[in-house]
């Protein structure tokens, strides 16, 4: 098939429409040739016509419609509004644009408020000896010489004043004073001041993150509005820093810490270190309230390295639950003399080591052991790394010895803790591994981490360990942190302080770490107290059992109700209770 | 000018008016929409300022110290104590099927009604 298209000779005499020289002849379809030029201009005048009126017939159809929709009611328009979907038509500006921290009960513990700074365009400014003294007037909390410093210099944007309230705001509008203006900003606010102060940090005038948690997540915090979640509590954090206070004064300590952790899942739910500071207020802070000892103080932690020193004895298989090691005389390991300082205690199984809290016991555990397996083991618990998925900078990398100096000397000091530092943060860590079953979980403050856990020891290691920690609160060292039905589990540790390389022997750190209740752990604690001092209460002593013990104990019979944890109490008693309680009423 | 071409050409200025005047209507009913748009953005900007400061505020007011004075004060509410919690069954009613333990029934002057009397109260 195909046309035979042909151009007519033109004569110019003649008007010719568009396309009315070209003829088609369709000689191939049609066996008769023909040609349309006679047709031509009505073709094209009723084409024109058509096309004229499809254009008016649309033209009448939008005037139709316009018209309805603008002098009708054709569209309501509150309507349209409420089914707006697309929320690009809210172009509002957030005037906060960090965002707010969240316990993990959702109340705010750090939010933004917008505020505005003052600043001056000197240039602008002809009397500055006159605004000072206005200034000074609103401002009486600076000075009029230094208003007038800043004045007299030249430039166009001199900071007067920052985060000015509302009230500070209208003052100086109503001064009316051309030069002075007002910029746009946020200022952070810590409603609960120093409780999280280790757990947050703070921002600087800029409001960028500059310790603790707004400097470690200062990316999230400003790159979206959302609240950020933490695993910590308000209620128990407030209860828990108001014991380590109480403790501190009682016991005259140069400080405490303390950390609550879930081991089922190594959130923490609390963390403190005191002295703290409040992080509301712009001021230079000393060097130790600053100190977040909880993640970031290395110590030797004495005793409480038995627990690891006792699982990874069970757990290598060299040492049972039955063996019994004499701890009757001191034991020689090169020029190392290992001695009880409690006395001698006869023949002791793990447990008595634990409960009589025995170097010699411990020692021997290890040389059944050896160091290599014990290095081993403490390098799965993470004592030989920083915890840098845990998110705060704050935090330290413990002192662990490198192979070649770990020989037989430090394999005996370690097993009762002496020769590794490490942070609080560490020691509950591996805490709640050896008592939770088995699983070392990572620590965090976030409710959405996802960090993987592994096994450090073996379910049944595990189920022993909390039976032999048991027995330190019944009738060990932890006695005075048994609190009833709640089937307290720990140990106990005090290690003299190292102060310039040298053992302070007059200086202690003194450790209680826990876990309740016994049958299925679900949280840990440890507190650590430095530098207690002995007092007529405590009959001299400065030891663990006398000071971080009983603090522990309060903690646990405050917090543990709140963290609904099941109190396993004889129902007879609870009986009696609720009878003696009725029969008061009537 | 032929009657067609009179009546095309009114058609084309009614049309062409219509439009005209639906579209300045449009323009300037769409200029109101905007302002009153750009209004809802700054008030909604406003009021996120001040809810801003009043969670801020409300936090404040919810300072644990704060709530324990006041629940001391005003309810004489202390902290729970671990012996205070404890389990259904020590109870001499049981709430989940209304009745009283046999040992209760059993006592004429037993605890029910001081029970009954209490959850009534509750």
């Amino acid at each position: 098939m195909g046309f035979n298209v042909s151009f007519s000779k033109r004569n110019n005499e003649n008007f010719y429409l568009p396309g009315q020289e070209i003829k088609i002849s369709r000689g191939t379809i049609s066996s008769k040739n023909y040609t349309t030029e006679s047709d031509n201009v009505m073709t094209c005048r009723t084409r024109t016509i058509v096309t004229l009126c499809f254009f008016a017939l649309a033209y009448l159809i939008l005037g139709i419609r316009v018209s309805y929709v603008c002098l009708g009611k054709g569209i309501n328009i509150d309507a349209a509004i409420s089914e707006v979907t697309d929320k690009d038509v809210f172009r509002f500006r957030n005037p906060v644009k960090r965002a707010d921290i969240l316990d993990r009960n959702g109340e705010i513990i750090a939010t933004s408020l917008p505020t505005v700074n003052l600043y001056a365009n000197t240039k602008q400014i002809k009397n500055p000896q006159d605004v000072a003294e206005k200034l000074n007037y609103v401002f009486p909390d600076i000075s009029y010489e230094e208003f007038e410093k800043k004045l007299s210099r030249r430039g166009a944007f001199i900071y007067l004043k920052r985060n000015l309230s509302p009230a500070q705001q209208m003052q100086v509008n109503n001064l009316g004073i051309p030069g002075l203006e007002f910029e746009n900003c946020e200022t952070r606010i810590y409603p609960h001041k120093n409780l999280f102060a280790h757990v947050l940090g703070k921002t600087n005038v800029d409001n960028e993150g500059i310790s603790g948690l707004e400097k470690y997540m200062n990316e999230r915090l400003t790159s979206s509005t959302k609240p950020l979640h933490l695993t910590v509590d308000l209620g128990i954090q407030n209860k828990i820093r108001d014991e380590l206070i109480a403790g501190v004064k009682q016991f005259n300590a140069e400080g405490a810490a303390a950390i609550l952790m879930n081991v089922k899942n190594g959130q923490v739910v609390s963390l403190i270190s005191v002295p703290d500071y409040d992080p509301n207020e712009n001021v230079k802070v000393a060097e130790r309230p600053m100190f977040n000892f909880a993640t970031k103080g290395i110590y030797e932690a004495g005793s409480v390295f038995k627990v690891f020193n006792t699982a990874l004895s069970l757990e290598s298989g060299k040492v049972k639950v039955t063996d019994r090691f004499d701890t009757s005389h001191p034991v020689y390991y090169g020029r190392l003399r290992v001695t009880d300082p409690h006395g001698s205690h006869g023949r002791l199984t793990p447990e008595d080591i634990l409960v009589e809290s025995s170097n010699i016991g411990s020692s021997l555990e290890i040389s059944l052991v050896g160091k290599k397996f014990q290095r081993k083991f403490l390098q799965s618990i993470n004592m030989d790394k920083a915890l840098d998925e845990f998110e705060l900078p704050e935090i330290a990398k413990p002192q662990f010895l490198s192979e070649s100096r770990w020989g037989e000397v430090s394999m005996v000091t370690i097993s009762y803790g002496y020769g590794i530092s490490s942070t609080p943060l560490h020691i509950i860590s591996a805490f709640s591994a050896v008592v939770n079953g088995g699983l070392y979980r990572q620590p965090t403050l976030l409710e959405d981490s996802k960090h993987k856990s592994k096994r450090v020891v073996s379910q049944q290691t595990s189920e022993s360990m909390r039976a032999l920690l048991r027995a330190v609160v019944v009738r060990g060292t932890g006695k005075r942190a048994n609190v009833d039905g709640y089937q307290v589990i720990g140990k106990t540790g005090t290690a003299d302080k190292l102060e310039n390389g040298r053992y302070n022997h007059k200086k202690s750190i003194s450790t209680f770490i826990s876990a309740f209740p016994e049958s299925d752990p679900k949280y840990a604690l440890i507190v650590v107290m430095d530098d207690p001092k002995a007092s007529k209460e405590t009959y001299g002593y400065t030891t663990a059992g006398w000071n971080a013990v009983p603090i522990s104990k309060n903690i646990i019979s405050a917090v543990a109700p709140q963290l609904n944890v099941k109190a396993d109490f004889d129902i007879e008693k609870q009986k009696s209770i609720v009878d003696a309680a009725y029969k008061a009423k009537k | 000018m032929g009657k067609f071409k009179m009546t095309m050409f009114g058609l084309w200025l009614t049309l062409t008016l219509m439009v005209a005047l639906g579209s300045s209507v449009l323009k300037n009913r769409v200029q109101v929409l905007e302002r009153k748009l750009a209004t809802i953005n700054s008030n909604i900007q406003d009021d996120i300022a001040q809810i801003h400061v009043l969670k801020a505020e409300w936090s404040h007011y919810n300072t644990p110290d704060r709530l324990r004075k006041l629940a001391y004060e005003q309810l004489s509410l202390e902290n729970a104590k671990p012996e205070q919690i404890i389990n259904y069954s020590a109870l001499h009613f049981n709430y989940e099927d209304g009745r009283t333990s046999s040992a209760v029934r059993s006592d004429k002057k037993g605890l029910t009604t001081l029970v009954k009397a209490e959850v009534k109260k509750n």
